[in-house]
């Protein structure tokens, strides 16, 4: 079922999708423009908090302002974060749908995982040509490398969605825990510090976290800071890996939801 | 069966297919369930309510679907609609089914009429160019005027249907599931649904339909199942599967009014038994339409006067269809022994149409002012006639030269 791909699923996804966008600037009188402002809005709170207040630097080596190094590390977390989320309860959210219509049930998961990163995936290019507006220099060439890591992010994200979603119909406690364990993923990866802030001994710790290489990868293509680490192959690994799980549980779990849900 | 419906197209076919429920009272039930389905083990302590179910539905050969409530019908047709998988055996559908069961169950409540038959639509598999198409037609069909512009949450659950309806309708499913007959909107929207269905099917379209009525179903159907527990009891030609429904019906019932009429002893006349055309045991018989039904009654009378009968024949359902008495025809029974009359009565040719029937036999005093006891046998008729009603009133066609 998550194999075969028919013209219609692609439709359904579409559709889906579409709907989870529209749902969310529902009702807001500003609608899309929204949309386009908030990445911005939030832009200018982060420079104001940790630049002017909070005067948050660097480390040595590390050739670049400190607001172009966070926005290029939280917009692709919060795409991914947010994924796994809304992704999470996808399925439990739409049990009356899936009582009385047929319809691939991936397409609910992965409609939302797609929304998110469509959603932050302007977001983020936006955050670029505002940055390049304000005089950051940016390596252009190395957009598509950025957008290739951003898709394998999405991918990665869509993985792990599928797998949280179908467990969620069974253990209702994981839309809870995931919240949770987001957070501190979130710390545990470099996206408010660089990797020299860490004694010398933790820093190859982080390589054991597949998002680090995601965030520095991402630095590296568009700004050219830092240098690739071998800790970098997890841009392959982790979203084949969360993938093949995720559709495997999936598969496995889904022919039951409606026992469960 | 005829080589041209074996040559018809198959639309569904299943095999040996089941259904089990898993039984989860407590959350850690759910987490070891999901272990279990992860290893591709089966539930444990499962509760089966579909068990070893196949059929095969050929284009133009609808099927009727009978059974009692809780006989595992509406989970079938879940596994057919693709809604639900089943837990054995094999579905293969090769056609665009379409149900009109929970019309609008699909609907946004938020969003608009319109917006909604796109999304719905989408679900049944409308491309964004057939929708655009189409739109004008659904609306059309649907005929709630500028309340296809409003938010569904806003319609009377009237409207939902019929804009449901509209949508099932512009898709022209190669399959229709339908239970019962649509006993929702006004009445000019029930019409043109009917009328629709009748269309569709006079098209080569075909119908699957759940219903507790024989009628609908003898009327619709080529072939019926019959469900019983989740079990398939009855699986053929209509006629042969709702005889078998209805005779099963009778005995049932039968042995229920036995049990709740058991002949309480020492009353002034008591019926002792009740044979219909020579059986006396409580299994109901089934006799064919228009043959003859003889009914032996015993009647014990225990201070020696001589008893009189009343004598009902009703429906399965209650429905009265003929009572008389044994004093309206001067009737006298043949005496036994001491205490115990004999009745027999006979219907040559009895007029019944197919379906369950129960013969009555009551036991009354003299002066026929009292009912003193009953007894109840079933019986079903048999046959393939199409007429309607209980009984064959004899008729004959004038034609005017």
């Amino acid at each position: 079922m998550t194999l075969r791909v028919s013209t219609h699923d692609v439709a359904l996804l579409r559709h889906f999708t579409v709907r989870a966008l529209r749902q969310r600037f529902e009702g807001t009188l500003t609608g899309l423009g929204w949309a386009v402002a908030q990445p911005l809005v939030m832009l200018g709170v982060y420079s104001l908090m940790f630049v002017t207040v909070l005067q948050a630097r660097l480390p040595q080596g590390v050739d670049l302002a400190f607001v172009p190094f966070l926005a290029v590390g939280l917009w692709p977390w919060t795409a991914f974060a947010e994924s796994l989320v809304q992704g999470t309860t996808s399925i439990q959210d739409n049990a009356s749908l899936l009582s009385k219509v047929a319809l691939p049930r991936a397409v609910l998961v992965l409609s939302r995982v797609a929304a998110a990163f469509a959603v932050h995936g302007i977001g983020f290019l936006l955050i670029l040509v505002a940055l390049a507006a304000f005089g950051q220099p940016l390596r252009w060439e190395g957009l598509i490398l950025a957008l290739g890591i951003f898709a394998l992010l999405g991918i990665a994200a869509a993985g792990l969605a599928l797998a949280l979603a179908a467990m969620q119909v069974f253990v209702r406690d994981l839309a809870l825990v995931t919240g949770q364990l987001l957070t501190a993923w979130f710390f545990l990866t470099p996206i408010f510090y660089a990797r020299e802030m860490l004694p010398a001994r933790l820093q190859p710790l982080l390589d054991a976290n597949p998002m680090t290489a995601f965030i520095e990868a991402l630095r590296w293509s568009l700004f050219g800071v830092g240098t690739p680490t071998i800790g970098w192959i997890a841009l392959l690994w982790f979203p084949l890996a969360t993938l093949a799980i995720g559709s495997f549980v999936f598969r496995r779990l889904s022919r039951h939801f409606e026992d469960f849900l | 069966m005829s080589t041209a419906v074996e040559a018809a197209p198959l639309l569904v076919r299943l095999h040996d297919v089941g259904k089990d429920y898993p039984q989860v009272a407590r959350a850690s039930d759910r987490l070891r369930a999901m272990a279990r389905l992860l290893r591709n083990a089966p539930h444990r302590d499962p509760i089966t309510v579909l068990d070893g179910v196949s059929l095969e539905i050929h284009a133009g050969e609808s099927l009727g679907v009978i059974g009692e409530n809780g006989a595992g019908k509406s989970t079938l047709l879940k596994i057919l609609s693709g809604v639900l998988a089943p837990t054995r055996g094999s579905v293969e559908v090769r056609a665009s089914i379409g149900a009109l069961l929970e019309l609008g169950a699909g609907f946004n409540p938020e969003l608009s009429g319109r917006d909604n038959i796109e999304m719905a639509g989408t679900l049944m598999g409308f491309s964004a160019r057939e929708l655009a198409a189409r739109m004008d037609e659904i609306v059309e069909f649907a005929d709630i005027g500028r309340w296809i512009d409003e938010p569904v949450k806003h319609y009377s659950s009237g409207m939902v249907v019929r804009l449901g309806f509209a949508l099932v309708a512009a898709r022209r499913p190669q399959l229709l599931i339908t239970d019962e007959v649509l006993a929702v909107g006004d009445e000019a929207f029930q019409r043109k649904c009917i009328r629709w269905i009748e269309d569709y099917l006079a098209g080569g379209g075909t119908l699957m339909l759940v219903s507790h009525s024989m009628f609908h179903v003898q009327k619709l159907c080529r072939r019926a199942l019959w469900l019983d527990h989740g079990r398939q009891r009855g699986y053929g030609e209509v006629y042969d599967v709702t005889q078998q429904y209805l005779a099963f019906q009778e005995r049932r019932i039968a042995a229920q009014e036995e049990s709740a009429t058991t002949s309480l002893s020492g009353q002034e006349f008591e019926v002792r038994e009740l044979a219909l055309n020579g059986a006396a045991q409580q299994t109901a018989i089934s006799i064919e339409a228009g043959s003859a039904l003889e009914l032996r009654i015993d009647v014990r009378s225990r201070d020696g006067r001589v008893p009189a009968l009343a004598l009902g024949i009703v429906r399965a359902d209650g429905t009265a269809v003929y009572g008389v008495t044994s004093a309206m025809d001067s009737a006298l029974p043949k005496r036994l022994d001491d205490d115990t009359w004999r009745f027999l009565v006979r219907f040559d040719a009895l007029p019944l149409l197919p379906g369950g029937y129960l013969a009555r036999a009551h036991a009354m005093d003299p002066e026929e002012l009292r009912l003193f006891d009953t007894m109840e046998r079933g019986f079903a008729v048999r046959g393939s006639t199409r007429e309607l009603g209980m009984v064959r009133l004899s008729h004959e066609w004038l034609i005017d030269a």
